[in-house]
């Protein structure tokens, strides 16, 4: 009977030891993350993260990747949200700012808890995704990617790089919130230069016509933020070329559509920048305690090719600071 | 105490539970010890290996901020350096696009209010009399060539740090700073991914926590102490002021060595598990021949026959199994042969007619047969053997329980009065018993009732006595007759010289005829008493013995019939013959048969020599004739009973056959030489013994 109780005993000991090291073995599982995108036009900011991550010191088997594309359908946008979050992914990572506005109001419908990285939302705060720049509060964090702050510094690089423009004819997007602050703050900051600025709302079936209608001489085009506005570079590329208008944009493959200078951060730099944020949750932080921050780097890109098209001047000192676009292929290497 | 009683319950437990012990030590102890070994040498490897890779990322990351803010000032320096008109816009924007950290760059006049500004984010216009140091800065500013400014925050909240560095213009002390953005360095320190739990975090100089890569720790306060549960180091920008520290929890720390021991303990778990199998296999295969051969044994103890032991092993267990088989069919047969024997001696001791009884050296009587039982009373069992058996208050003389030493013939004859008033006589012999166990009787006492023996033995005697008696009859009726003639003469020849009267008979002649009557009716009077005195039955009476009284009363008896056969008879008595003890008549009853046989044996005229001699511690007596001698061949049967050589009315063949009854009972011997045609020797020799008075009384 003695042995008996001591085979038993001695028994479960051993397979709690087993098991014990099992668990402990299988404890470093990859680590899940769902990805958010409209379009493939945000395919880059995924790139970047990548690269990021690797940088980091994170190999490919550490993470396991959930991609969900919209394919710039914002109606399909829910569905992917909806079999994202039934995947239960560890942290979510948004590539802008519409996925990540339509992600807070999903998870707020369905009470789901789980950490957010936005990779470059124009206006964070302003849109209600975070309470507060230092301490976001919540369960979303990532990068200002400042595309609607740095709207008065665009026109004011634009009026600097081409002096001659006497109007600026500002594109934005009245059902997007970003658009709208991005031109609130460009009316204020034309009001501080002494510029005229003439907006034109994209969500206007015929606001192309519009604007066309309203061309004068030495008019040029200013682009603000939002989804439908960026799905709208060729057409405002060929408009460009249409009536010699210079456009500045904000993303290097605008300027490699057409357009003459941008001013912004570039998607796989928002991407590469949202890796320290995937980084930090990894680690255990609450995306309520980690600052968003702006963007690392913002560039300046001319295409000088455009330039000649257009037969206009250009300002050398500024010249001096452009990144060329032909260098851009290189510089995103 | 405790350590003494767990080792006393050790080795009170079964040989398989010490198999098993053993075996779990032998094989758990060195496993415990070579992985402690191992835990302690690995673990002071691995904090030596942590402290060294912790050095090298400090000393990386370290030198890559300080090389950073070296890089910014010498851009400053450079445009510093710049001629005023140089110091144009695109100076400005040259500056901001070699160094992506720079948010804005001022130059500032000698008072400290911005002149140019040129931001990335924002519009490049300074506000009117734009302060742009803080008061410490402006201090430092005044005797500094490189100025640092605190970690501050801009309006979207990022730490942002202001750097300057003076210039002189036109004798004027001016200013050139820039708007370092923080996030990158802090974001890049927060976000390294660390193996194993390790973290970094950078304190600047006020000791405010900057970058950590627990956000939850940024801008608080924190010194570095030396925690024991955590592995750290900590190295110190120079200039800065900043201290960057690397720490690593030590649960962290040793979680590889713990996931070894852990494997470890499952190692020990798993060998002690196995080992236990075996040691149980061990232990059941070394005591399970033992178990057997004890229930065997006990089997054989409660007097059960144990079935055979079927252990077909060729090593030691094997042959004690076998062994122990042998022996129990050995014990069962010698039980059963016992058994046997005991029935067989029960038989005998019941049935037998003498009385058994078992005594102590205290002569107690501690068992007795049946047999014994009937002869005594139940109440006398408690008493000792010679009151109980003798009817003493002593022990027996020449007991052997009272003189062990002392060779006993180990014969008493005894007589009882028992409950019919009857006296009987018992025979004991007392033999020691070399086997006995101590107080169970160390002597066995054998008591026969040899009344009746006893009385055909005399019967016997008796007979013999009236035979010589009968064969000697004629010898006496001359013997008599002689006598009876000589006074029948006397008195008539009185009686004629009386009636015819005669004067020379006087008184003198009277006295004469009458003392001669008288003489021969004396004689006639010792030869009818001593006939009378010989032929009277008699039990055996104990008296001394006058030899020399006894031979020559003997003498008397056969006289007349060897001067019948005109035989001659010597006798040769020594002088101061000792007294001897016992019945004298039965020695006469000797005399008379020896003599009666040399009578027989002795052609006429022949010889018979009667000697008796002392000995030492003896006496013998040698009666000796030239007769005809005994053949070889009859010598061996002459002291049965009723063999006889004699014709037939001359002898019952009993006579040398009650000598012999009688000498034994004197304790003597009786020794018989025969040559055929020269004669033959009887020799008889009585021992002497001291008897005490009153015995013989």
């Amino acid at each position: 009977m003695k042995t008996k109780w001591y085979f038993f005993i001695l028994t479960v000991v051993t397979v709690s030891v087993f098991i014990n090291n099992y668990f402990s073995v299988h404890e470093n599982t990859p680590f899940k993350v769902g990805v958010l995108m409209i379009g493939d036009s945000r395919l880059e900011k995924l790139t970047g993260l990548k690269k990021g991550l690797k940088e980091l010191g994170y190999e490919e088997d550490a993470i396991d990747f959930e991609v969900k594309n919209a394919k710039d359908n914002q109606g399909l946008l829910d569905n992917k949200i909806n079999e994202l979050l039934k995947k239960k992914p560890d942290l979510i990572v948004t590539l802008g700012g519409v996925e990540t506005i339509a992600l807070k109001e999903k998870m707020e419908e369905q009470k789901i808890r789980i950490p957010v990285v936005f990779a470059g939302v124009a206006a964070p705060k302003e849109t209600g995704i975070i309470e507060d720049y230092r301490s976001p509060g919540g369960l979303f964090t990532g990068i200002n990617n400042f595309h609607t702050g740095l709207a008065g510094k665009r026109l004011e690089l634009f009026h600097e790089l081409v002096p001659s423009v006497q109007r600026f004819h500002v594109l934005y997007d009245k059902d997007v919130e970003v658009s709208v602050l991005s031109l609130e703050n460009t009316i204020e900051a034309a009001a501080d230069l002494s510029l005229q600025i003439l907006p034109t709302n994209v969500s206007d079936a015929e606001f192309e016509a519009k604007l066309s209608q309203n061309l004068q001489k030495n008019d040029a085009l200013l682009i603000l933020p939002g989804f439908r506005i960026e799905s709208l570079i060729k057409e405002i590329s060929q408009f460009s070329k249409k009536y010699k208008i210079p456009v500045m944009g904000i993303y290097g493959d605008e300027v490699e559509e057409g357009f003459l200078a941008s001013y912004g951060t570039s998607f796989f730099d928002q991407g590469y920048q949202a890796a320290r944020y995937v980084s930090l949750i990894i680690q255990g932080n609450s995306p309520a305690d980690i600052p968003v921050e702006l963007p690392d780097s913002i560039r300046f890109i001319v295409n000088p090719k455009i330039k000649d098209e257009l037969g206009i001047e250009l300002n050398n000192d500024l010249m001096d600071i452009a990144d060329f676009i032909d260098d851009e292929s290189e510089a995103s290497q | 105490m405790m350590i003494k009683r767990l080792i006393n319950w050790f080795l009170s437990q079964p040989i398989r539970i010490k198999v098993l012990a053993f075996g779990v030590i032998m094989s758990t102890i060195p496993l415990l010890f070579i992985s402690y070994y191992y835990y302690s040498h690995v673990k002071a490897d691995l904090e030596v290996r942590i402290l060294d890779k912790q050095e090298l990322m400090l000393q990386i990351l370290s030198s890559e901020i300080e090389m950073e803010f070296n890089q910014t000032f010498q851009q400053l320096q450079i445009f510093s350096s710049l001629k005023q008109h140089e110091k144009n816009k695109a100076a400005f924007y040259e500056l901001l696009q070699q160094n992506e950290s720079i948010e804005e760059v001022v130059v500032t006049d000698h008072k400290g209010f911005v002149e140019k500004k040129v931001s990335r984010y924002n519009l490049n216009m300074p506000e009117s009399n734009e302060q742009w140091f803080s008061d410490k800065m402006w201090l430092d500013f005044q005797t500094k060539n490189k100025v640092y400014g605190e970690v501050e925050f801009n309006r979207f909240g990022q730490p942002v740090m202001k750097l300057a560095i003076p210039y002189v213009e036109n004798g004027n002390r001016k200013g050139i700073g820039v708007i370092i953005q923080l996030q990158k360095t802090i974001g890049h320190i927060s976000s390294l991914r660390q193996e194993d739990s390790a973290y970094l975090y950078l304190m600047d100089r006020e000791g405010n926590v900057i970058a950590h890569q627990d956000y939850s720790k940024l801008w608080q306060k924190r010194t570095v102490e030396k925690d024991r549960n955590v592995l750290g180091l900590k190295t110190e920008i120079s200039d800065l002021g900043w201290t960057m520290v690397m720490e690593q929890p030590a649960e962290t720390i040793y979680e590889p060595i713990n996931n070894m021991f852990q494997n470890g303990l499952f190692a020990v778990a798993l060998v002690t598990l196995i080992v236990s199998l075996i040691s149980i296999y061990a232990g059941l295969y070394f005591t399970t021949p033992i178990i057997h051969i004890e229930k065997g044994m006990n089997h054989l103890k409660a007097g059960k026959r144990p079935s055979p032991i079927g252990l077909i092993r060729h090593d030691e267990l094997g042959k004690l199994s076998q062994a122990f088989n042998e022996m129990s069919e050995e014990l069962q047969e010698k039980s059963l042969r016992l058994e046997q024997e005991k029935e067989r001696l029960n038989v005998v001791v019941n049935g037998i007619g003498a009385g058994l009884a078992l005594v102590t050296k205290n002569y107690n009587v501690t068992w007795m047969n049946p047999r014994l039982s009937n002869w005594l009373s139940n109440e006398e069992i408690q008493l000792p053997c010679y009151t109980l058996i003798g009817g003493k208050n002593v022990p027996c003389e020449n007991c052997p329980i009272t003189c062990p030493d002392i060779e006993w013939k180990g014969e008493m004859i005894m007589s009882m009065n028992r409950d019919g008033g009857e006296d009987k006589l018992f025979r004991h012999r007392v033999f020691a018993l070399n086997h006995a166990i101590q107080d169970e009787g160390e002597f066995l006492v054998v008591i026969e009732d040899v009344t009746k023996q006893k009385q055909w033995e005399e019967k016997i005697i008796q007979t013999d006595k009236l035979s010589a008696l009968g064969l000697m009859a004629s010898s006496f009726a001359h013997e008599v007759n002689n006598p009876l003639a000589t006074i029948n003469a006397y008195a008539e020849d009185l009686s004629d010289r009386l009636a015819s009267p005669d004067d020379e008979l006087d008184m003198t002649e009277m006295s004469l005829y009458l003392s001669k009557i008288k003489e021969n009716t004396e004689r006639c009077k010792r030869i009818t008493s001593n006939l009378l005195n010989f032929s009277r039955k008699t039990n055996w009476t104990l008296s001394q013995i006058d030899v020399n009284k006894t031979i020559q009363n003997s003498i008397s008896l056969v006289e007349s019939s060897l001067k019948k056969k005109q035989i001659q008879l010597k006798i040769k008595i020594a002088e101061e013959l000792p007294l001897l003890l016992g019945d004298s008549l039965k020695l006469m009853q000797v005399l008379v048969n020896l003599i009666n046989n040399a009578r027989d044996a002795v052609e006429e005229t022949g010889e018979i020599g009667v000697e008796v001699k002392a000995e030492e511690n003896f006496v013998s007596i040698l009666v000796i004739d030239n007769g005809c001698g005994i053949s070889k061949e009859r010598l061996g049967k002459i002291f049965d009973p009723f063999y006889t050589t004699k014709p037939v009315g001359k002898g019952t063949g009993l006579g040398l056959s009650v000598c012999y009854g009688i000498v034994e009972e004197f304790g003597g011997t009786i020794e018989i030489e025969s040559k055929v045609g020269i004669g033959t020797t009887v020799k008889v020799r009585i021992p002497v013994r001291n008897k005490k008075r009153e015995e013989v009384q």
